[in-house]
């Protein structure tokens, strides 16, 4: 086996966990089924390019990116228990480069952001299916959108995981960003007739982007806003990677 | 043949030079025990031996290689437990042991294999579906230390393995330790347990302020550095009048405690023995016990250490 794909198998076997899965699954649910049906009655339509969509409709898409972001917090979690628990020195005296632990990470990260996404796809399937158009062109961009999300906010929690000594410390932080991330963003309710301000800072948000991208994916509506979109989520991914990848790459043991 | 030869090795953090160009010759085949107090640049120099950190200078052969520019051949030769803990915390003992066989890329059936061996040579069986986080820190030590044999490897480092253990998983490891050198393995050993290098190493090297103070056989640095010779004569009465009595003799000490211990400690101890019992037989002053101390590693040790130090300031 590969050295990568061993420390693969490390992070999924430890990161895994029941407290993980009730994190991956109970919490979106809720979201969905509760939040989604509650609002019903405030929030009759959602207006989302040329279609109208219902509440629970437009929160499930909007979750499919939110979990994609919760799961790659194990990204950062990882970093962080093994820096804490010696285990980032123990494998590198073993026989694995940094770059190969990174690139585990990337994987890592990617495989649970799939199996995020399409674990939220399926529970929500049934909420948004009659507005659902699944072509041969929207289902890349979910596949895309998942990916270079996972990487993005990978790499924003590594950097994270990098930069912070005490474990207050880095709950804290990356608690509130997180938070930010997804309260602030469109993963909740659309940017448009929100007041002025907020819907600006909906787009200083990468999980908007993210969001965007897959409910493109899902209500098959590509336009070039989209296509911009999709540019700014692989560039924000490409350029935090190499940032957390050079602040790994430079942690001292 | 050599297992190690650092030649001149030096590192410094941020100006502080913490390994001072030391040479180091670990023979294959050997335990060779690393002393040194607290800061002295053991750690460090563990972290240079394994390419965990490149050194400021010098050169470093590991198993033939050279481990500067051969880094990623050197590990997958050699096994380490580092001084601190390292563990999953959400694994259990034999799952941890697993996994980390896997790592290591360890055959499935050797691994079960192996797994078993290590769990009853460690003394794991009772606590083997525990997670780490729930074990006690001394537990965790023994799985840390045993996982690092599960693979194969030509090449051990344990800094200061037997840190918490109780003394007979300590006693339990070190016969282990033995055992597995007897089978071919080398072992690079650092403690702060002078018994313990006593009892394992076949050739010592002490450091101190980044710099090697000695390196030899056990036997040879107490012949070399262990001259001084610790012997008490105890008279079961006290006698406040010894210290007049003795007047003229040097490098002995009266204490009274349950009687009169007399000790000397000295290079030419047998000499001033003779000289006190010629002056207590004079003065019919009966000897109750009489014992010779022998010279310890770690009286050696921080003899070495102090002597450095003076020296160096």
């Amino acid at each position: 086996m590969y050295p990568v794909i061993r420390l693969v198998n490390r992070n999924l076997t430890i990161s895994l966990n029941m407290g993980f899965l009730i994190w991956q699954v109970v919490f979106p649910l809720i979201y969905i089924f509760v939040a989604g049906f509650a609002y019903t009655a405030l929030i009759h339509e959602v207006p989302f390019a040329n279609k109208r969509l219902d509440y629970p409709a437009f929160i499930a898409s909007g979750m499919i990116g939110f979990n994609i972001m919760n799961s790659t917090l194990v990204s950062g979690i990882i970093i962080w228990n093994d820096r804490r628990h010696g285990m980032f020195e123990q494998i590198l005296v073993g026989p694995f480069t940094r770059t190969q632990y990174i690139l585990s990470n990337v994987y890592t990260i990617g495989i649970i952001g799939l199996i995020s996404a399409g674990l939220i796809t399926a529970v929500g399937y049934p909420l948004f299916f009659e507005s659902v158009e699944f072509n041969i062109l929207t289902i890349p961009l979910v596949v895309f959108a998942s990916i270079t999300g996972s990487i993005l906010f990978g790499s924003i929690a590594s950097i994270i995981s990098t930069r912070l000594k005490s474990s207050e410390g880095f709950n804290v932080v990356i608690n509130t960003v997180f938070l930010f991330f997804a309260f602030v963003s469109t993963a909740f309710y659309p940017a448009e007739g929100a007041p002025k301000i907020l819907a600006t800072a909906f787009y200083f948000n990468p999980l908007t982007y993210l969001v965007d991208v897959v409910r493109a994916g899902i209500f098959g509506n590509f336009n070039s806003f989209v296509g911009l979109e999709m540019l700014v989520l692989a560039c924000g991914s490409a350029v935090l990677f190499v940032i957390a990848t050079k602040l790994l790459s430079k942690l001292e043991l | 043949m050599s297992c190690i030869e650092a030649r001149s090795i030096s590192k410094s953090y941020d100006g502080i030079l913490a390994v001072d160009s030391i040479d180091l010759s670990v023979p294959t085949g050997k335990i060779f025990g690393f002393l040194g107090p607290n800061g002295a640049g053991k750690t460090t120099t563990i972290k240079l031996l394994t390419t965990l950190v490149p050194p400021t200078g010098g050169t470093i052969r590991i198993l033939g290689m050279d481990a500067i520019s051969n880094p990623l051949e050197v590990r997958k030769r050699i096994g380490v437990v580092l001084q601190q803990p390292s563990y999953e915390p959400t694994l259990s003992v034999e799952k941890s042991i697993e996994k980390y066989a896997m790592m290591w890329n360890v055959d499935k059936k050797l691994q079960k294999d192996r797994m078993e061996d290590l769990l009853l040579a460690f003394d794991l069986q009772d606590i083997r579906k525990k997670k780490n986080d729930d074990l006690s820190i001394g537990h965790r030590r023994r799985v840390q230390v045993a996982r690092e044999f599960v693979h194969d490897m030509d090449l051990l480092f344990l800094d200061e393995p037997t840190v918490g253990l109780d003394p007979s998983a300590r006693r339990s490891l070190l016969d282990y330790i033995k055992k597995r050198v007897r089978e071919g393995l080398t072992i690079f050993f650092t403690t702060h347990i002078l018994e313990e290098a006593e009892y394992l190493c076949d050739e010592i090297a002490i450091i101190n302020k980044g710099k090697i103070i000695a390196v030899d056989t056990p036997a040879e640095l107490k012949n070399k550095f262990g001259r001084e010779k610790t012997i008490k004569i105890h008279i079961d009465t006290i006698r406040k009048d010894l210290s007049v009595l003795l007047q003229g003799i040097r490098d002995y000490q009266i204490d009274y405690n349950s009687g009169t211990t007399i000790t000397i400690q000295s290079h030419s101890s047998e000499n001033i023995l003779l000289k006190i019992l010629k002056i207590l037989t004079v003065n019919k002053i009966p000897i109750e016990d009489l014992s010779v101390v022998p010279t310890s590693l770690e009286e050696i040790f921080l003899t070495m250490v102090k002597n450095s130090n003076v020296s160096s300031d």
